[in-house]
């Protein structure tokens, strides 16, 4: 691993412990690469880190693909809302490089504030 | 009647874009990123899906899906073999052990693979001619499969065509031979 690399993850796994603390609800967070590996994770995911990983990837992608044939401009977030919880996601930039933070809640966990704390994600990974 | 679908799966840089690339009559819906994985000569790589449609010219619509490669990403597999018509397996022959990674397959479609129409794609045989053709198809022989295994570039629309009209073949074999058992 690179010193590059090696700093990256630990400011994703800052940032992952950190968002897992501010929000309600919060069960666990992942990191990720966009093609699919799992940087750093918080809480307790109940499936392989590295298996959520590829998916949040698939579906960032997806979500990317849809909005540039959709003619709506670069994706910020993905909300997947199931009936015990939501899985949110945001792409967000580390030093330029493109990463995927995904938050799993509960469904005490309220959307505007995940959506808030995510976007204090991206602000401080912004300036790491 | 819903427009069958065929997917193209196979190793990471296997061609399985470009095959789709090659053949749509649309710019196709593409999800590939930076790699960043150093073991995997490419600077960019799927990680969702392809999706590209050709025209059949009967006012049916071929559907193209390919998926991503890595085996990471196995659940994509059979989330984009649901319902399909055909399965294209593109193999690369300049990885380090291309019968393996045939295995790698046909162990993620082994409960789809009997009843399904496919192919077996195998580039780059001219840089790197071993495993031979029949190699390959001694692994699927091995498995109780009979099925085609040519050597394509798919950069050549000729070529992906050629493993299209093949598995549209197996499918019309196929109904024909259900029609003539539906009638005795």
């Amino acid at each position: 691993m690179t010193m590059n690399q090696d700093e990256m993850r630990r400011h994703a796994q800052q940032a992952a412990n950190d968002l897992l603390c501010d929000v309600n609800g919060a069960r666990a967070v992942l990191v990720a690469t966009p093609d699919g590996f799992d940087l750093a994770h918080a809480g307790a995911l109940p499936l392989d880190a590295g298996r959520l990983a590829a998916m949040v990837s698939s579906m960032a992608a997806l979500g990317d693909a849809a909005s540039r044939e959709a003619a709506i401009g670069q994706p910020h977030c993905m909300v997947v809302d199931s009936s015990a919880g939501r899985l949110v996601m945001r792409s967000v930039q580390w030093r330029g490089e493109p990463l995927v933070v995904v938050l799993l809640t509960d469904t005490a966990a309220l959307l505007g504030m995940v959506l808030n704390a995510l976007n204090g994600v991206e602000r401080s990974l912004g300036v790491a | 009647m819903k427009d069958p679908k065929i997917v193209f799966t196979g190793t990471p840089g296997a061609g399985k874009t470009t095959a789709i690339a090659a053949l749509s009559d649309m710019p196709p819906v593409t999800t590939d990123v930076r790699n960043t994985d150093p073991t995997l000569a490419k600077s960019h790589t799927t990680v969702g899906l392809d999706f590209g449609q050709v025209d059949l010219g009967d006012g049916q619509v071929l559907r193209l899906f390919g998926t991503p490669g890595q085996l990471r990403f196995e659940f994509m597999w059979q989330i984009l073999a649901a319902d399909a018509l055909a399965l294209v397996v593109l193999i690369d022959n300049s990885r380090p052990d291309p019968l393996r990674d045939l295995a790698d397959y046909l162990d993620a479609y082994q409960a789809l693979l009997p009843s399904m129409n496919a192919v077996i794609g195998v580039g780059r045989t001219l840089e790197c001619p071993l495993p031979t053709l029949d190699e390959f198809s001694d692994v699927l022989g091995d498995r109780g499969l009979v099925v085609p295994v040519l050597a394509v570039d798919v950069r050549e629309r000729a070529d992906v065509l050629m493993l299209v009209d093949i598995v549209l073949a197996q499918a019309e074999a196929r109904d024909e031979t259900r029609d003539e058992a539906t009638q005795e």
